[in-house]
């Protein structure tokens, strides 16, 4: 019978009768294993912590420790809790299959046993095992590697915030899964203004992260000085539109001008930003006019830009919808309405003291429910 | 996420019900994908029964969207709740994707 065991594999059979293990011996000699021999249960105990099988075979009625109780030990310990175990006994009642499986045993096999089926099913499980094996080994391969571009991406953030005159910052930056798709930027422009950049592409994992680092690529590269929030816009969605089929990218640009303390925004998909005005102490979503994410389509319409005046302690905030869209475990949404209140928290925190106040409420909220979206925000505050 | 389709008189009608999000939009990706795979030039979307759609379900309307525009065929999203068509605006889709308050107006659009 055709099988793809190697004879790196072993089976370990335990049986405290020596002419059953020499029956089950001779007939699991052609599979193409290393076959081991244990003759009680604490000798298989040892030998299979120390050799680790690839397949068990366990009697259950034996002198010192039973079938049932070894494999309740090997299930207990990390080390031999993967190996498949195959009861085979003497014990043919449908509640002595139903314990043995119950333990974790993968089949139960009853004595006397026919040798064609013992070796067939042996060939499954050996099967089911290897490729349960190559499944978790790429798995931990793939993880490494998003392991590996998130620890790239961190490197394209702001490593840290400039400080600007009159306008001081804070930001977050949190991945749902290894990598991510939000990203956000600070660039410096002439006369002490500055521009904003924050960007989510749609989806997660690898795919956003490419399309995340492309943006982050592009928006460096941009030829002239950042300064026309629209062209910026343009610029990005004209780049983005050749690669970022079948995703797209939300974005918000803002250039702040420190001398007037203007912000002109532009917007792409994104949520609306939100402003805290100090004078009245409320906080509100602006009213903000946008074109659809980048990497769609070339806008065939003027890209509006909002402008806003700020004063002294009024709160610029940005964010992905990775917060706004963050569910607890009743299905419920945060939304921006409770966003906009630790928004508005003491008037005399600083930025950084805002933004652990909007996380601290937005993990009170989610619970113990985790974020499946990232979640990045940038805040400023007028001095 | 529920998600059925018919064809009458050449018009694919597609209803979505309960959330479209990463978890349900490869299924509903792939009905989509199949409910276009004939020649039809004219699909309707009745989203009167969706709750909730993120970005991830947005793509999946998009890519219906867009492979109309391919076709030069119409495409129409239909009923949606306030929620849903707070999202289509803030997000700027609905200059993409035309909607109509009702499937009986969307018929229109599509005639």
């Amino acid at each position: 019978m055709g099988n793809n065991n190697s004879d790196t594999e072993s089976i370990l059979l335990v049986d405290d009768n020596p002419t059953n293990l020499q029956v089950l011996f001779q007939t699991l000699a052609g599979v193409g294993c290393k076959l081991l021999i244990a003759k009680n249960g604490n000798g298989a105990l040892a030998i299979a912590g120390k050799a680790l099988p690839d397949l068990i075979l366990l009697d259950i009625m034996m002198p010192d420790i039973d079938g049932y109780e070894v494999c309740r030990q090997l299930k207990a310990v990390d080390a031999t809790a993967d190996i498949p175990v195959i009861f085979l006994s003497a014990l043919g009642e449908t509640e002595d299959k139903v314990k043995g499986l119950r333990l974790g045993a993968v089949d139960y096999i009853t004595k006397p046993f026919q040798p064609d089926e013992v070796i067939a099913r042996v060939n499954t499980h050996l099967t089911i095992h290897r490729l349960k094996r190559e499944v978790e080994s790429q798995k931990d391969k793939l993880a490494h590697e998003l392991e590996v571009v998130s620890e790239v991406q961190r490197k394209l953030l702001p490593k840290e915030l400039p400080k600007i005159d009159g306008f001081k910052l804070a930001a977050n930056y949190e991945t749902s899964r290894y990598a991510g798709g939000d990203y956000y930027d600070i660039v410096e422009l002439p006369e002490n203004r500055w521009g904003f950049l924050i960007a989510d592409a749609e989806g997660h994992s690898a795919p956003a992260a490419v399309l995340m680092a492309m943006t982050c690529a592009l928006f460096r590269a941009y030829p002239d000085s950042a300064d026309d929030p629209a062209a910026v816009l343009n610029y990005l969605n004209r780049h983005l539109c050749k690669v970022a089929e079948p995703s797209f990218m939300t974005a918000l640009y803002a250039v702040y001008d420190a001398g007037q303390q203007t912000m002109r925004i532009v917007r792409a998909g994104q949520p609306l930003p939100m402003i805290y005005r100090a004078s009245d102490k409320k906080s509100f979503e602006l009213e903000c006019p946008g074109v659809y994410p980048l990497g769609i389509e070339p806008y065939d319409i003027e890209v509006p830009v909002t402008e806003i005046k700020l004063m002294p302690g009024d709160r610029f905030f940005v964010y992905t919808d990775g917060l706004s869209e963050r569910f607890n475990a009743e299905g419920e949404s945060y939304g921006e309405e409770r966003l906009l209140q630790p928004l508005a928290t003491d008037s005399a925190s600083t930025p950084q003291d805002v933004v652990s106040a909007i996380i601290s409420n937005l993990e009170q909220f989610a619970g113990d429910h985790p974020a499946d979206d990232d979640q990045a925000l940038l805040l400023g505050i007028v001095d | 996420m529920e998600i059925k389709q018919k064809e009458e008189n050449g018009i694919v009608s597609i209803a979505i019900k309960g959330r479209l999000d990463a978890d349900s939009s490869p299924e509903a990706e792939k009905v989509v994908k199949e409910a276009l795979e004939g020649q039809t030039t004219r699909v309707l979307f009745n989203l009167g029964a969706l709750e909730y759609l993120s970005s991830a379900g947005l793509r999946v309307l998009l890519s219906a969207a867009k492979e109309m525009r391919r076709r030069e065929g119409k495409i129409v999203l239909c009923s949606l709740n306030e929620f849903v068509k707070e999202i289509f605006e803030v997000s700027g889709f609905q200059s993409l994707i035309p909607i109509t308050d009702s499937v009986e107006s969307g018929m229109e659009v599509l005639s």
